[in-house]
């Protein structure tokens, strides 16, 4: 007969209860993701002094790049500390030979110190676009994901990843992917909120900071490709179709888009339907698959013929209604909402024929 | 670097084909394959004459049928219930034929002959009563449900239906992060977890097929079921009135297999919110036309892909397993068994878990396959509670002929029926068999993935356990 004993310290079951809730809780804070322990010991594995004195490069880069005005007060912004700490971080800047530095608002990067802001940009815009291509990491955590990242992954590590995926040349938000040698092409496009009435561009880059600005933009289906036309600008607001899709975004907001104007005329997109309107037994043409379909998913449905031209008919719902089944090419392929929401169409007129 | 062999000519080409390739813009790659697709898609159509598709019309009716609201969860409960009741209630004799052919008959001639030829008792025992009774036991249980189940499931998926299943199904499993297929693996998993981390092939997107693989160990397997059945019949049909032990011992067996399903789809949601968030992810499913099964054909393919490959892996496992368990019972180290030591010094941690170290020693020596479990607890009990006139002696695994016999040992072991509730969730709730794992790491090729399959079940049914135990120790004190 085997005795229920305990070990000492247990005295009863509502005891052992307490400390079994008490067990779960240490191993939730321990594994919990992004809050646990061993999330947050992977941030805070980082050198601060290093990750600072890199995003500070980052910053003096980027306003060099786009020819804004660059002081001790905006990189203490951009950075999150104070300016006590901004100035200290400036002179081991200056001491270290990266920037120059004549007084607190004329700050210029040395050769040396560009090439070392280029390195970080470099890692970060290929881990960007490596999180968007081969993971599924959500839309809003890439550009957090690759500020932890450019610090740590080595510039070899980058570049192999780079080979792996085609040296891609633009970053999942259009921004340019410097070279390993550093080169850079010239900045182009302007703000959205700059451009007048009845022009017609094409989206060539959407800012991923501050956070609840991209937010919006990304609620709101934007990406670089699309051609926006600008219906009206008053009172601080800006309408515009996003490929014939409207939307109202304030001056501060737009100016998070640059835009390309579009000289030829290209005819303006119309708004196109989504595959997911699409009724049991109605046909249509592909139009097109979003670019916010990515990397795995839009490399097979493209290879199943979702390609603009092919013919498809909504056939079958599924018993639960969520899948339905589309006949395309000769085959029935079961597609979720959620991918024929990003699936463009063009519906057959005469559906008699 | 890599550029280090290059000329200078070579590096100027490089940079200025990438400077070009900054002015082609974002949409450029995408333009290409577009442009390659529809000149390809305008040559077909130019060139390939299409006839009517006859089948095609029967096809959809069919799928009308078995994919409808009404219909299309009914038939498919119907068509995988009758599956399983052929399995188990086919594999019964054969099952016993199997045992009383290599155990009732061979094994007391070996160990004849072992001994007329002079063999040591200690070789015989670590050869014959060790390694050959673990592969006996092993086959004689494992092979006739999977060779009915196997042929079945696949005569099933070769027809076209069970495409049909994953489409039915993937609403469920999207909500979970899973694919529809998984209902697929799942199920199979219910023959043999083995073969359904195998059929987790056809889940193209590799992070589904990781929740799939991992998950797959919460589907009852065939060597689970009859564990299962025992025990409902001792402790839970023991324990209420005896016209509704049946009923009521069946529903148990049923409820752990649901409450199975039902982990699997929390722990698929939980893994791909937390450390499978980022794989890559993408869902397409195609539905085949149906065609008549080809039945020979079907019978080789399983038979030799699933059948004999699974029961292989497991008779390599079984074997150095069936040298332990002999060798744990019969070495002594300061007058007792290595498996006595380990049962007095884990007892007290075995039983906040409402379990015994019997059952964590046969949980972890009988790890080849779920199937020797049983066999082992009843040899192990007998071992340490010094029973006498039963079993065949330390280290030799051993079935009783009835359900009365097994019980004694049991309630003579100290059983209760909160140990058979917690012997039911943990023999739902643990790592997965030997041959799993192993085929696990084969198909993820990942020490990481592996453990985590191993361990988690393991966590959780130690969780699960402990607040049975407690719980049930504070309403009924």
């Amino acid at each position: 007969m085997v005795e229920i004993t305990y070990i000492g310290w247990i005295t009863g079951p509502a005891l052992s209860l307490l400390l079994g809730f008490g067990v779960l809780m240490v191993l939730a804070g321990i594994f919990w993701p992004k809050y646990g322990l061993i999330a947050l010991s992977r941030k805070s594995n980082l050198n601060k002094q290093r990750v600072w004195l890199e995003d500070a490069l980052k910053f003096l880069f980027d306003c060099e790049y786009k020819k804004t005005a660059c002081n001790l007060n905006s990189i203490a912004g951009n950075l999150h500390i104070s300016t006590d700490k901004t100035a200290r971080l400036l002179n081991r800047l200056r001491t270290m030979g990266l920037i120059t530095m004549e007084d607190e608002a004329n700050l210029q990067l040395t050769d040396a110190g560009r090439s070392y802001a280029l390195r970080i940009i470099r890692v970060h815009r290929i881990w960007e676009r490596y999180l968007a291509d081969e993971t599924g990491i959500d839309q809003m955590d890439w550009h957090g994901e690759a500020d932890l990242q450019e610090h740590q992954l080595s510039p070899s590590a980058a570049n192999q990843l780079a080979a792996r995926m085609g040296n891609p040349v633009f970053d999942p938000h259009g921004d340019p992917i410097p070279t390993i040698e550093g080169a850079m092409p010239v900045h182009r496009g302007q703000p959205l909120s700059s451009l007048e009435e009845g022009t017609v561009a094409q989206i060539v880059h959407l800012e991923d900071e501050p956070y609840t600005i991209y937010e919006q933009l990304v609620a709101l289906g934007l990406y670089p490709g699309m051609q926006v036309y600008v219906m009206d600008k008053t009172d601080g607001k800006i309408t515009f179709a996003a490929d014939g899709e409207e939307c109202i975004l304030t001056t501060l907001f737009a100016a998070s888009i640059t835009v390309e104007t579009i000289q030829s005329k290209e005819k303006i997109r119309e708004k196109l339907d989504l595959l997911s309107s699409l009724a049991i037994g109605e046909s249509a043409e592909i139009a097109g698959l979003s670019p916010n379909m990515r990397g795995q998913q839009r490399r097979r449905l493209m290879d199943l013929g979702f390609v603009p031209g092919t013919a498809i008919r909504a056939e079958l719902y599924s018993a639960s209604g969520d899948p339905v089944g589309y006949r395309i090419l000769g085959t029935t392929v079961g597609i979720r909402k959620q991918q024929a929401d990003l699936i463009f169409i063009k519906r057959i007129k005469n559906e008699a024929s | 670097m890599e550029t280090s062999n290059l000329t200078n000519k070579d590096n100027e080409i490089l940079s200025l084909a990438n400077n070009l390739r900054w002015d082609l813009g974002v949409n450029f790659h995408d333009t290409v394959i577009e442009s390659i697709y529809e000149d390809a898609s305008r040559i077909a159509q130019r060139t390939v004459a299409q006839e009517g598709d006859p089948a095609k019309h029967f096809d959809l009716k069919i799928d009308r049928i078995v994919t409808s609201r009404w219909l299309g969860f009914p038939i498919m409960f119907l068509l995988l219930a009758l599956v399983f009741w052929l399995t188990v209630s086919g594999a019964n004799y054969p099952s016993g034929l199997l045992a009383d052919l290599f155990i009732g008959k061979l094994y007391p001639l070996l160990k004849q002959f072992a001994a007329n030829i002079g063999t040591p008792a200690w070789l015989s025992g670590v050869l014959i009563d060790g390694a050959y009774l673990a592969v006996a036991w092993v086959v004689s249980v494992m092979l006739p449900p999977m060779a009915i189940f196997f042929p079945l499931f696949t005569l099933l998926e070769d027809f076209g239906y069970l495409p049909r299943v994953a489409f039915n199904m993937d609403s469920l499993f999207r909500k979970a992060g899973a694919h529809g297929k998984q209902a697929l693996t799942l199920s199979m998993g219910f023959g043999c977890n083995a073969a359904g981390v195998i059929a987790t092939r056809v889940i193209d997107s590799p992070r589904e097929r990781l929740i799939a693989i991992i998950t797959n160990n919460f589907s009852l397997c065939n060597g689970r079921w009859p564990t299962q059945i025992l025990i409902a019949t001792i402790f839970i049909g023991g324990a209420v009135p005896s016209y509704l032990a049946g009923i009521v011992s069946a529903g148990a067996v049923v409820g752990i297999a649901v409450l199975g399903i039902g982990f699997s789809l929390a722990v698929s949601w939980g893994l791909s919110k937390s450390i499978l968030r980022g794989e890559a992810s993408a869902f397409s499913l195609e539905l085949p036309p149906y065609r008549p099964p080809r039945i020979w054909q079907t019978l080789y393919t399983s038979l030799i892909d699933r059948t004999i490959f699974v029961l292989w892996r497991a008779i390599v496992f079984a074997l150095p397993a069936g040298i332990l368990i002999w060798v744990v019972a019969n070495v002594h180290i300061h007058g007792i068994s290595i498996a006595e030591h380990f049962i007095d010094w884990s007892n007290p941690f075995a039983v906040i878990f409402g379990l015994n170290g019997v059952i964590l020693l046969a949980y972890i020596i009988a790890i080849p396959a779920n199937e020797i479990v049983i066999p082992t607890v009843l040899m192990l009990t007998v071992l340490q509670t010094g029973m006498s006139g039963v079993g065949a002696g330390a280290g030799v695994m051993f079935d009783t002929a009835s359900i009365q016999g097994t019980e004694e040992i049991l309630r003579a072991g100290g059983w209760t029926l909160l140990t058979g509730i917690n012997l039911m969730l943990f023999s739902l709730l643990h790592n997965p068999c030997s041959t799993t794992i192993y085929t696990i790491f084969k198909e993820t090729h990942s020490w990481k993935w592996t453990l985590v399959s191993t361990f988690l079940p393991i966590v959780l049914g130690l969780i699960v356990c402990f607040f049975t135990t407690q719980i049930w120790l504070l309403i009924t004190s």
